[in-house]
This record gives structure tokens, sequence and C-alpha cells, in this order.
């Protein structure tokens, strides 16, 4: 490895290194020994970057944070730091540290003074700047917008993301309807399937999460697979889960509901409340999702995976769910993942025996009340972080009097989606524009702000028909 | 035309890659080619970089194009390594400059991995994504995903047929006055705490899993309701001893087994339940199974002899077939020696079926089999062992033999005389040294007969002399007397023959360490034959220094 890339390879230790300088200044005077010896690591891993780059830029970008033009990578043991830092950088609206030349100690201590005092301000990234003008070998930028609209000649990527999302409904039918065949099933493609899914989540998340609001009733099993394959993997790179991992989990999560293929169509699709019996025939599905799972691909890693998900995924964090089991099982991880997506995505789609779904906002509310008992509560709180506080198509009134769906949820400010507006505030139905909730104007105050949930499914309105 | 310079380094980038396509694969990674082969791939792409910053290649199915330029052409479907990268989706694939030696090899490998093993879920497109390569990038067509082309347009239509009508938007606007106002819905910020926790879990995710599903298949055992409930048990549990066998994991195999045995002996088990789990352990005994044992062990991974022990303590007397019949196909040494140990322990519970062994068409398989027969000492044994000994490989007739001797039953020691009349030596020693393990009386007049035979004085001295060194092994008067007397025997004819019998008595007594032979040895040391001489001198010499 060259001397270059050993630098980058060592950039999750510059994220870690600020955290824990960060932390300690919180609780120390920037004088303190504590803070002096962690800024002494922290410019002795910095510096030859810096002289070897030049400058250079520290951003965070959405969720993650680049070098350059290279997103930093991080494993298992930094995800404390970087979540840390993180949530340090965006209550201050900051975006970026530009290392314009060499350090000195002295730089990061006069940093450190207006960083920590600037989160008591009322505009905390004007206060950083106004402090940092005597420090010349740093500066700071203000927090991004992770996507600027699309400019010309630029690809829809929208488009491309319906595509990759309607190629995986596809593609699940087909296997679908393959395995209730008896036809063999390329897991090749299905892996494909997958990280291109997973690409989409590393790119284009919200886009992507977008895309699950489409719920189509007839085709509800594909759909449901793909969207709660689509939340696990999104939920997973929140947890910083690898590329690898995420695809297992998506794969996984495509098939955790295998079992049902054995259930009766009569019983599936049943429009009244099931009989005793057929309760405990659906309660049989995850039996006959190891099952399917186990003889369709025997017996590898990701089977293995597979078909543990398929048999807890009704289980529930505090085993309240089904199947019961003879002593309690230590629930896998990827099963309080999927479940998590797999409540979320049933409650807000509309089944054969639920024709009305829930709406968004109000199964999300539900879920929190969950929350430590049918779901991981950790787990939870990253995928409400990932869902947004009005999930995509939560139908919304604005103080504006438009009226409008919840088109994309912005990962920095959970409270102010993009709205795509269908009526205007003079009561008229428009073709559909959208507004960004975290737009301010002149005066720093917010041109438009949700102030009412609705239910979407009242209305008969569905996002779909504004998404497609 | 003459190709421009660029063009052609580019050209002798895919020829390079092509030549390292075959080199990775006939050579090791310890080979010295292997670096070699890696250095000079290396060294092309230097080569283009020295002209441009990027190469990027354009995939037809038979063709790659740098630029508009044709670098390379094949219609052959075999080692075509444009169909290679197309078939999969790959259109465009480019490489950075800066692309690293690490990187090179890594791409290499997987040029070289075996796409057509139906066991293998992934296509070049996917090892690709998941190297994530810094210096590589590429463009696929992901068509062939698609399984319904007009699934998205349909799917489209019918949601815009649904769509919402004008009079529902109004209600909903009305509505939305009516409406209370949006509840704060506070999210609670992850704690440092909470993201310990989540490290924990995170960290347990990479535990294996097979024993959570294990717990999970013995659920669907408890909660069967059919015969196929309890069949599809029985075949995922034999799938999980194939799949931990497969990779060497006989600790898993084990648990597996353990768990089943649990399982069968828990008095809520119907009968029904504890028939069909039965199977497992005839299954961990199969050819199937022991056939996966043995490539595991010549893999030469090593095994911990107490997983080995706690393993072969579960196998039925069904295995021995099986265990005899890798037997004879393992390649290394300790793998053999372990099959070995596990015949010993299970010929204890079944002889007659290790003694079917003795009929297999391989001399080795046999030799190895009298062996294991000799070391289980079960004396049942010797009537199948007899039927071996006229075997047409010498060695094998050597080895049970030997065998014969160590269980020493009465019945042994007719055959073992008639051994020692064989045409060969070898035969005929080992046989002594058979009847010298079996230390009866009636063992050490036959070789006192064989000793006093007048065809046996003619013999090798060698042969004598091992004859003479089992007699050794019974200290008594007989022995003792009968050679004192060959010492002082003399004779006028044939007298170098026996001279080297008294040789052979000398040697003996030393051996016995009898003191009442040294006046005789004192003077057979002055005997005028060397042979004599020095044996006599090295027995003297054995006795005064036992003294």
């Amino acid at each position: 490895m060259n001397s270059k890339e050993e630098v980058f390879a060592g950039a999750k230790d510059i994220i870690n290194q600020l955290a824990v300088i960060i932390r300690t200044a919180a609780i120390h005077d920037p004088g303190n020994i504590a803070v002096t010896s962690a800024i002494d690591r922290f410019i002795a891993i910095v510096n030859p970057l810096i002289t070897s780059e030049g400058e250079v830029v520290l951003e965070l970008r959405g969720e993650f944070f680049y070098l350059g033009e290279a997103r930093i990578r991080y494993s298992l043991e930094y995800l404390p730091n970087f979540d840390f830092l993180i949530r340090e950088f965006k209550k201050r609206e900051m975006g970026s540290i530009v290392f314009k030349d060499v350090l000195k100690a002295e730089d990061m201590q006069s940093f450190l003074k207006v960083f920590i005092s600037s989160v008591f301000s009322s505009s905390p990234f004007e206060a950083i700047t106004e402090g940092m003008n005597d420090i010349d070998n740093l500066s700071v930028g203000k927090l991004r917008k992770i996507r600027e609209e699309k400019v010309e000649g630029e690809v829809d990527i929208r488009k491309v993301v319906k595509k990759s999302y309607f190629n995986a409904v596809s593609y699940t039918r087909g296997v679908i309807n393959k395995i209730k065949s008896g036809e063999k099933v390329s897991i090749k493609k299905a892996k494909r399937v997958v990280e291109s899914m997973v690409d989409m989540i590393l790119e284009e998340e919200q886009l992507l999460l977008g895309m699950t609001a489409i719920k189509d009733y007839d085709e509800y099993t594909y759909h449901h697979s793909v969207n709660v394959s689509i939340l696990s993997i999104a939920l997973g790179q929140r947890l910083g889960l690898n590329k690898k991992t995420l695809t297992e989990l998506g794969l996984v999560a495509l098939f955790h509901d295998m079992g049902k293929i054995e259930i009766p169509n009569e019983i599936l699709n049943k429009p009244a409340s099931f009989t005793d019996d057929e309760w405990n025939t659906m309660k049989r599905h995850p039996f006959w999702g190891v099952r399917a799972i186990l003889r369709l691909r025997g017996f590898d890693s990701t089977s293995i995976r597979a078909a543990i998900v398929a048999f807890e995924h009704h289980i529930n964090y505090d085993h309240s769910g089904y199947p019961g089991t003879k002593k309690p099982l230590d629930l896998d991880f990827y099963s309080k993942i999927i479940s998590l997506a797999d409540q979320y995505d049933g409650m807000t789609s509309s089944r054969v025996y639920s024709r009305i779904p829930m709406p968004p906002d109000r199964a999300l509310s539900l879920m929190m009340e969950r929350a430590g008992t049918q779901l991981d509560p950790i787990l939870f709180k990253f995928f409400i972080n990932m869902i947004g506080v009005f999930p995509v198509g939560t139908l919304v009134m604005l103080d504006t009097k438009e009226l409008g769906l919840v088109y994309q949820s912005d990962a920095m400010f959970l409270d102010r989606p993009k709205v795509l507006v269908i009526i205007n505030n003079k009561g008229e139905k428009v073709d559909g524009y959208i507004v960004d909730l975290t737009e301010k104007d002149t005066n720093g105050k917010h041109l438009r702000t949700i102030i009412k949930t609705m239910d979407s499914n009242k209305y008969k309105i569905n996002l779909a028909e504004y998404l497609l | 035309m003459e190709l421009l310079d660029d063009i052609k380094a580019a050209k002798d980038v895919i020829n390079a890659l092509m030549k390292a396509k075959k080199a990775f694969r006939m050579y090791p990674e310890n080979n010295p080619m292997y670096a070699k082969t890696i250095e000079d791939t290396y060294a092309k792409f230097g080569s283009f970089f020295d002209y441009r910053d990027d190469l990027t290649l354009k995939i037809k199915q038979n063709e790659i194009f740098c630029d508009t330029e044709q670098v390379y052409f094949n219609q052959q479907k075999e080692d075509n390594l444009a169909l290679f990268f197309f078939k999969d989706g790959l259109r465009e694939i480019s490489f950075k400059k800066g692309f690293s030696i690490q990187e090179l090899e890594e791409f290499l490998k997987i040029l070289t991995v075996d796409y057509d093993r139906e066991v293998l879920d992934d296509d070049v497109v996917t090892l690709l994504w998941e190297r994530d390569f810094h210096n590589i990038r590429y463009v696929v067509d992901e068509a062939f995903l698609v399984e319904d082309e007009d699934y998205e347009v349909e799917a489209v239509r019918e949601v815009k047929d649904k769509a919402v009508e004008t009079d529902e938007l109004t209600r909903a606007y009305e509505d939305a006055f009516k409406e209370e106002g949006v509840k704060d819905i506070s999210i609670v910020p992850l704690s440092d705490k909470d993201l310990h926790m989540l490290v924990k879990e995170l960290e347990k995710n990479n535990y294996n899993k097979m024993d959570k599903l294990l717990t999970i298949i013995f659920e669907m055992l408890y909660q069967a309701d059919s015969k196929g409930d309890y069949e599809d048990v029985v075949h995922f549990l034999n799938d999980a001893i194939e799949y931990s066998m497969k990779h060497g994991d006989l600790e898993t195999t084990t648990n597996i087994i353990k768990r089943t045995k649990e399982t069968v002996d828990d008095p809520a088990i119907s009968g029904e339940a504890k028939k069909y789990l039965n199977l497992v352990f005839s299954f961990l005994g199969s050819d199937t199974a022991i056939k996966l044992l043995g490539e595991f062990l010549d893999s030469g991974i090593e095994i911990e002899d107490r997983i080995f022990a706690d393993y072969l303590k579960f196998l039925d007397k069904n295995a021995i077939q099986p265990f005899i019949t890798i037997l004879g196909e393992l390649k290394s040494i300790p793998a053999r020696k372990n099959v070995i140990n596990a015949l010993i322990a299970l010929g204890k519970k079944d002889i007659q079926s290790l003694a079917k062994g003795l009929y297999d068409s391989r001399w080795y398989v046999v030799r190895n089999i009298i062996y294991i027969i000799g070391k289980i000492g079960d004396k049942k044994a010797v009537e199948y062992l007899l039927k071996t000994v006229n075997h047409g490989d010498i060695r094998v007739r050597k080895e049970v033999i030997k065998a014969l001797g160590e269980l020493g039953t009465q019945n042994v020691l007719q055959t073992l005389r008639d051994c020692l009349d064989d045409s060969d030596w070898q035969v005929r020693t080992s046989a002594a040294r058979a009847l010298g393990n079996v230390r009866s009386a009636a063992a050490k007049s036959i070789i006192l007969r064989k000793v006093l035979d007048q065809d046996f004085r003619k013999n090798d001295f060698n042969e004598k002399k091992e004859f003479y060194e089992i007699l050794s092994h019974w200290k008594d008067n007989d022995v003792v007397e009968f050679l004192m007397k060959t010492l002082k025997s003399r004779s006028f004819f044939n007298r170098a023959t026996n001279d080297e019998n008294r040789a052979c008595a000398a040697y003996c007594l030393g051996l016995m360490g009898n003191k009442d032979a040294l006046p005789l040895l004192y003077k057979a040391r002055e005997s005028n034959n060397k042979l004599l001489r020095e044996y006599s001198y090295t027995a003297i010499k054995r006795i005064e220094h036992e003294q």
C-alpha cells in the first residue's frame, strides 16, 4: 500500500480522534492536559495528510463523513464516535472543517473553544464562523443539503430508482411463482437485485425509501417482500453494516415471508376475519418458511440466516408473538431489524383482511408505543431517524394552508421533509409541486411548517399516483 | 494502419490478463510463477498508465474496445474474456492510474473463479461489487435481471387508473381545518449506552448461527404433527451434518448429534419422533458423511483429539464399511492414522464387519485392517485372520503373522509353524517373531525344533541369528541347555556352518545375560572362526557389564 492510501485508510482515526477531543473538551477546559494530549494525538494523525494533500476537507454529507470525495468507511468499534460527531455537527448546522495548512495545537484549542460554546447560541454555525476569525489554518462550512435539484443533462435519478424498485418487485414475483411451481431459483440473480438496492440505499436512500410507499393491494406479497428488504437495508446501513452484510440482510428480508407460499389462497385472500383454525394455519407460516428456505437452498450461511428470520420475525422482542418455543430464543439481530420493517410496511399497506391501511405517521406512533415490548427500542430509534417523523406518504397540512403528501424525508431535519403539494393555499387541486420545509426566509424563519397530519386513505389518496 | 502506442499498451494489458487467468489456475499462491504473473501484468498496466490516467474497456459479446479500437476479439465460447464479462451484464470496466498491485491480485482472483460451479452464488459483477475496488469502476446492464419487461409499465398504469377523484381531495382539504394540530413526536436521541448495547449486538451478530438454527429445527420436531414434518426434520439435521462436515467443523457435527441424542432421551418426545431421529445417527455413519470426513481429514486441517474422540462416540457399526472404503482413498498419513483409530474404536463393537475389510482388493487396506484387528486384540478375530495368511502380497502376510502372534491363541500355532517353512525368509522370520510374542511353551518347542532342523542350519546367518534372538525370550533351562550344547558342539564337516550356529548361540546367551555360560564363551572367544570370536566377545562384554 502506498503512503497516500495508508493516510486514507487512517481517515476513520481522524473522525474518531476528533470525536474524542470534542468529548473531552466538553468536560475540561481546552488547556487541560486531557484535552491537549488528545489534540496532540489528533495532530499526529491529521498533519501527514495535510502535508501530502495540501488542503484537507472533512465534510458531513447526509449520514456520512467524506474526506475529499472519498466516503470514510468505519467499522463497528468506531460507530459510537462517528455517531456522536454527526450529532455534534448537525446541532451546529456545521457541515465541514477545512484544514488549510499544517495544524498547530493552538489552532485546535481556539476552534474547540468556539465549537463547544456555539451550542448555546441561537445561530450556532454563525457563532462558530465569527469565533474563528483569528484562526488561519482552519475554516468551517455550513451543512449542505444532500442533493441539490436536478441540473439539466443529469440522469433522472428518480427514474433509475423507480426502475430498480420495479425490477426487484418483478423479480420477487417471478421467484415466488417459480417456487410455487417447483422450479429452480437462481440466487445469483437475487443477489444482483439486492446489490442494486444496496447501491441505491447508499446513494439515494430517501428516494428508494420513498418507493416503499407504493402499496399495491393486488401485488401485496411481492411489494411487501421488496419493501421489507429496502427498509431493512436502509436500517442496516444506519447501523454501519458493510455492503456485503447489507446484501445478506436484504436477501434474508426478501425471503422472510416465504412460508406464506404454503398458506392456502382461500385463507390468504379471505376478506373477513379468520376463524381460530385459519389463524392457527397463518401462525404456521414461520415453520413453513424455514422448511421452504432449507428445501430451496440447503445449508449455507445465507440460508441459515434466512431460515432463522423466517422463523423469528413474528416472535417479538418480548416474545409475546408467535410461534411459541420451548425455551425463549435470543432473537437474531436480523430478525429484530426485519420485524421492525415488516410491521411498518404491513401496517401501512392495504391487505385483503385489512383494506384500509394505517397512515404512516400513525403507524410510527403505534410502533413507538411498542418499542421496548414488541420491538427493539434501540433499533426503533434508528428506524425513526431513518423514516423521519413524517414518513413518506403522510398527508399533511402546512401552515401556509397547502395540503400535500410527504415526498421525501430529510436526513438531517427529521420534521422538515419535502412535501408534494396537491392542493394550494386557495383550496385548488394542483398538478403537484415540491416544497422543501427546510427552506427559510431572509430572517431565518422557516417558510413552511407541518401543522396537521391526516389519514390519506380516508380520502383514497395514494402517494404512488404522484410518485410514478 | 499502425496502432497508436496507448492502444498497443491496452492490447498488451488484455493479453497479460489472459495469460494471468491461465497462470492463476495453474500455480498456487506460494509458487514463484504466481508472483511473477502479477508483476508482469502489473508492468503492462504501468506501461499503459505512462500514456493515460484511465484505461476504459468497452465490452461486447466477443470484443473488447479501448476508445473505438478493438483490442480483443474471440468468437469461441471457451476462454473468451469478452464473453466472460459480458454474460454477467458487465459492459464497461475502467482501471484508474493508482491501481495497486494488491488490487490487481484481487482482480485476477475474480477472473480465475470457476463460475460454472453450481454451488457458487456469485457472478463476476457480485465479486467486483463486494471487493469495492478503489481504482476499478464498471458499468453494468441490469436488463437480464428483469423477469417481466412490461411489469413497470403495467404497475404504473394500474396506479394511474386508480387516481383519486377531485371531490375526495376537496373533502380532505376541508376536513384538514377541523383536524387537531400535529402532536409533537419527540425522538429520543441515542445515548452512549444505546450505542454500546448496539455494538455488543453487532458483535453477537458475527457468531456462528448454526446452533440457533438447530434449536429451531428441534422446535419444529416438538411441534410436528405429521410424518412429513418428521421427515423434514431428519432431512434438515442430516443436511446440517453434511454442511458442517464440508466446512471441516467436526465440533458442530458432534454438537448436532449430541443434541439429537438429548432429544431422543427426552421423555416428552414421542416414539414416532425417536424412530425418525435414529435415522440421523445412521446418517452420521453413512458413506456420504464418512466420505466428507475423509476429504476434511485429507485437507490437512488439524482436529483436536478431544473433538475427534467425542465424535467417534456417536458412530455406530454402520460406519465401519464407509471407513474401510475411505481408508484406501486417503492420501495423507495423519488422515489414515485418524481413520485407523476410528476403526479400532468401532471394530470393538463389531469385529465381523471389520473383518470384511480383509477381503478388500487393495493390499494396503487389508494390511491396515489386520493391524487394526491386532490392536483390538479380540481373539474372535483369529478365524478371520487365518484366512489371509496366504494372501498374495508379502506385506499382508507379514502383517497377519504379526497380528496372529499378538493374539497368541492356541489355534494360531499350527499356522505359524507352517509359515516357518515358507519359501520367503521374510515370512519365516515374521512367523518366528510372532511365535516369540506368543511366549508359550508350545511356541518355544516349535522354534527349538526348527533351529535343530538340519535344513535350517543351512539358512542365512542373519535369519538364524533372528531365530536365536527370539529364543532368548524364554530364559528357561531347556533353552539354556540347548544353547550351551550348541556352543560346545564341534563338527569336522561343515565347520563354518557349525561355527555360525555357535555364534548365534553365543549371541543368544549374551542377550539372556547368562553368567553360567561365561566359561564356554571365554573358550569360544579364542576360536579360529572370526564370527564366533566376535559374537562370543560381545556376549561376554554384555554379561560382565550387566554383572
